[in-house]
């Protein structure tokens, strides 16, 4: 049997060396090996994400992507490419975000000379068939349609606010894209992107865990069948400005209130001001994390809903995940403030405490001791960002991608040794504002929610236990917190119509 | 001590007060992962008015003590940069933590602390409540939350299991009002007898071993076991139907009841490879409706690792409402297959294969060793089942897999629910 498979890897490296493709350039690999590591983990990225989407094509990155993961080959059925990799216990998955596709996978190394042939043939010899297209196709349309639009408010409100923030610009559509452009989206418009972006001068091959130098040789070899090409690169995201506070509401029959806010942000990991402001926002929100100062105040003292977090990058699938994404990198970024479904009628009072926060952090800055604290703590988690060599390799390709020497996880916890408080104040007063934000809610009664932000109306809320008099005296700020808001600057959508073009 | 398949070599202690130690030293940069399994979930809520209290007790274990008050043990827990939660399910809770390995003793001080000494105000234990209301909040609005509750209110007659680990919505508006229930919960259920701690990581076990000892060996024992009613044997055929408030797709859910986690049962070992085979994704079925006639876009079948009389499930999600009937007979006509036909040989291997390398890659990290475990730990009290288990499913025949389905596939053992949106 061992003897057919090598049989099979030898047949299958002729035709890509026959194309005369040179090997792509194994200097621009990343590699992570990692000696005891009986498995090894593939991540191949290609330069595409949901920003190459064209206009009117939605979606089209995030179905080109699966047409590769989870279709037909030309050498097998998409029904024979699942028989194989099963007693492998291996597989392949495509994951598009705004800027980067990653074709991922890990295979024990007892099952490589199985693997590696299914794993290349997904990448070099993608069959496109209507069918695999029919059900990837109406798989996106109801993960639009119901899915978001009903089954997680939480996940529809950050979609709408990654929407509005980048209105009008390439980043301006979730990867998921719209029900009009999935619609639209053709097999011809699948091969033609995949035939300008999936080529060998816009991947960069990521490999970890026990591998060796001859796997790298012919991962080189292999990749140099796919086709020639240099895409035409994506102007950065030139957001336009927001000026006041700008307000989505998503009127739905929903049973409670979500919200999601905030505003596009330019400054990115590796840059010094980045990890002096990833303090103060770990400090403010920290993700899925008691210590987060929202969290602290929202559901800890009030008890209103399940947390309160705030990020400095994109977050996709923020309600999924309990550690930051690999692979989500982007040459713009977003500050975004979530809190989880509250119940309607505190609403605007949890809206209102958040921006209070949030304003008291901008104007003030951090403490000495909160400022200690978080960096203490950040130092250690940090090492949880990435356990695994999958997610290893995932930071290593972003560190490429920010163009960052040596590790952003190592730079990270060298600056909790660095950053001085000052910087951290200095950082958020030169990179975070009140007043000027976008904010996306999810709710029954959108009109409603519309006129009492408009006319400022106090929001108090009333408990059904017993609070202490502190938590009580706070409210009483809380529940008339100034967050001027213009009606002409709220939009009031039915969610039938969200996420529709 | 060595084993054959699990791939660390581990050591185990029980202390004079009956708590279990299993300390696992692996390779792994300085990061521990500490599992405090208590062995009680929403099983245990055998009190009429009471379910989701497990779940809930869990948010309270984070509310502190007299020494360690909630705050402080945040703040300290923060300092230290751990990666700390818990999660509650039916059969067990776990309270789960990551750190740098320099910081063990102040872990193991900490959780023995308020596993020993948890103290709390009425008003905190009434705002947390409002936090788990959210968490039901956020969790309602997917329609496969509603289709459980549903299903495990039909399917059950007398077991716990009648409700979901998350609780009836009932319930947990009353939760505000369980104040003195709460204590009574933790005095009879976190206690030693009831408890296994799982370490793994960058770790000496000596000296881990003694931590243990020294902070813990003063928890007195006391586990009260509640009284659990065995579900009696189901004598007719059970439907429902379920409306979603919005827009879903029609979800088919067929369930059977099966046998809890045994692995000296041939039918039952048979029986977790069974759902994989039958309707996988290298199953006929799955090509058949998935792939080729594209009516369904989720096809899952499995049963559960669980203490008591579990549900075999089959769960369908049909694109067409007018295909429903359709797949359900094709539901049907495999089952019956199952019955009358042997499995293909080469598949069956395939899956022994796959479900080996799975479990070996899944070992990569302290976390997900001590975390892959704890399930195991929390129905049979140790990780040696884990051993049995694996070689029970090397023995499954083909004659194994025909009598898993000829046992459990009964029409009157099956409850079907049915859910579809209330939108089109």
């Amino acid at each position: 049997m061992k003897a057919m498979l090598a049989l099979c890897l030898v047949l299958f490296l002729i035709p890509a060396a026959m194309m005369g493709g040179q090997p792509v350039d194994t200097r621009a690999f990343v590699q992570l090996p990692v000696k005891n590591d009986p498995t090894i983990a593939f991540r191949l990225w290609f330069k595409v994400g949901s920003q190459n989407d064209p206009k009117g094509k939605e979606g089209l990155a995030s179905l080109t992507g699966q047409m590769l993961a989870d279709a037909s080959t030309t050498h097998n059925t998409y029904a024979q490419v699942i028989d194989r990799l099963y007693p492998l216990a291996a597989g392949y998955t495509a994951s598009v975000s705004t800027e980067m596709t990653i074709i991922s996978g890990r295979v024990h190394k007892d099952n490589l000379a199985a693997y590696y042939p299914l794993l290349m043939d997904a990448v070099l010899a993608p069959a496109f068939l209507q069918e695999d297209l029919d059900r990837i196709k109406s798989q996106a349309l109801n993960n639009l349609e119901t899915t978001l639009r009903y089954a997680s408010d939480e996940e529809l409100g950050k979609a709408v606010l990654y929407n509005e923030v980048y209105a009008g610009t390439p980043y301006g559509h979730i990867v998921a894209g719209t029900v009009e452009g999935v619609k639209s989206i053709t097999l011809d418009d699948v091969k033609a992107f995949y035939k300008t972006h999936y080529t060998r001068e816009n991947v960069v091959p990521g490999i970890g865990g026990g591998f060796d130098q001859e796997l790298i040789d012919r991962l080189a070899r292999d990749l140099s069948a796919l086709p020639a090409g240099s895409p035409a690169a994506v102007p950065v995201a030139e957001p336009r400005t927001i000026e006041g506070f700008r307000v989505t509401i998503v009127d739905k029959d929903a049973p409670a209130t979500a919200i999601s806010m905030g505003f596009p942000m330019n400054v990115l990991r590796g840059s010094r001001e980045w990890y002096a402001l990833a303090i103060a926002n770990s400090w403010l929100g920290e993700h899925r994390n008691a210590s987060s100062h929202l969290y602290q105040v929202i559901r800890e003292e009030r008890g209103l809903n399940y947390g309160d977090y705030s990020y400095i990058e994109h977050f996709p699938r923020g309600g999924f995940a309990q550690m930051p994404p690999q692979n989500a990198a982007r040459r713009k970024q977003i500050f975004e403030i979530w809190i989880r479904p509250v119940p309607r009628e505190a609403g605007y009072f949890a809206l209102r405490a958040a921006l209070r926060e949030f304003n008291h952090l901008v104007e003030h800055g951090l403490s000495e001791s909160e400022f200690a604290l978080t960096r203490s703590f950040l130092r250690n988690y940090v090492l949880h960002y990435a356990p695994t060599t999958m997610q290893r390799l995932g930071y290593a390709l972003d560190d490429r991608f920010y163009g960052i020497n040596g590790s952003h996880l190592e730079t990270f916890r060298k600056m909790m040794g660095e950053i001085t408080r000052d910087e951290v104040n200095a950082s958020i007063r030169k990179h975070w504002q009140f007043g000027n934000m976008h904010i996306a809610v999810i709710t029954r009664n959108g009109a409603g929610f519309r006129d009492a932000l408009v006319a400022g109306t106090p929001s108090p809320i009333t408990y059904k236990t017993a609070k202490p008099e502190s938590v009580l005296n706070v409210d009483k700020q809380i529940e008339v917190f100034p967050v001027p808001v213009k009606r002409e600057n709220v939009k009031v959508v039915p969610v039938g119509e969200v996420l529709q073009r | 001590m060595a084993n054959s398949f699990f791939p660390y070599a581990y050591t185990k202690e029980v202390l004079p007060n009956g708590l279990t130690i299993f300390v696992i030293p692996m390779e792994s940069p300085g990061l521990v992962a500490y599992y405090s399994i208590v062995r009680t979930g929403s099983r245990d809520e055998y009190e009429p008015g009471k379910s989701g209290f497990a779940h809930f007790f869990e948010h309270m274990m984070f509310r502190g003590t007299e020494k360690y008050p909630g705050p402080v043990y945040d703040s300290l827990m923060t300092d230290i940069g751990a990666d700390a939660n818990a999660y509650t399910t039916d059969d067990y809770t776990a309270y789960h933590l990551n750190f740098a390995k320099d910081d063990l003793e102040k872990v193991i001080e900490l959780e023995s602390d308020r596993f020993q000494n948890l103290s709390y105000a009425e008003r905190d234990f009434q705002t947390e409540a409002g936090a788990v209301y959210g968490e039901y909040r956020k969790s309602i609005t997917s329609p496969f939350a509603l289709l459980n509750e549903k299903m495990q209110d039909v399917a059950y007659d007398m077991h716990t299991y009648k409700h979901t680990t998350i609780g009836f919505e009932a319930d947990i508006k009353k939760m505000p009002e369980g104040y003195a229930y709460s204590k009574s919960f933790y005095q009879r259920y976190y206690r030693p007898e009831n408890v296994v701690l799982v370490i793994a990581g960058d770790i000496a076990v000596q000296g881990t071993l003694a931590l243990v000892r020294t902070y813990y060996g003063g928890w007195t024992k006391g586990y009260v076991p509640p009284t659990i009613n065995a579900e009696p044997p189901q004598t007719g055929e059970r439907s429902a139907g379920v409306t979603y408030p919005g827009r879903t797709l029609p979800v088919l859910d067929i369930a059977y009841k099966g046998d809890r986690f045994n692995p000296d049962n041939r039918t039952y070992v048979a029986a977790l490879l069974l759902g994989d085979l039958a309707f996988g994704e290298t199953s006929e079925l799955y090509k058949k409706l998935y792939i080729q006639e594209q009516k369904v876009d989720i096809l899952d079948a499995s049963i559960p690792v669980k203490r008591d009389t579990p549900l075999f499930e089959i769960v369908a999600r049909v694109k067409k409402e007018a295909d429903l009937d359709a797949v359900r007979e094709a539901v049907y006509a495999t089952l019956l297959q199952y019955q009358t036909t042997l499995v293909n040989a080469r598949r069956l291997e395939d899956l022994k294969r796959r479900q080996r390398y799975q479990f070996l890659m899944n070992l990569d990290t302290p976390d997900r060793v001590a975390g892959g475990l704890a399930r195991f730990v929390a129905i049979t009290g140790g990780i040696e089942i884990v051993e049995k288990l694996y070689a029970a499913i090397d023995a499954v025949t083909l004659e194994d897999i025909r009598t898993a389905a000829t046992r459990y596939f009964v029409p009157e053992g099956r409850t079907v629910v049915v859910l579809k949106g209330s939108l089109q």
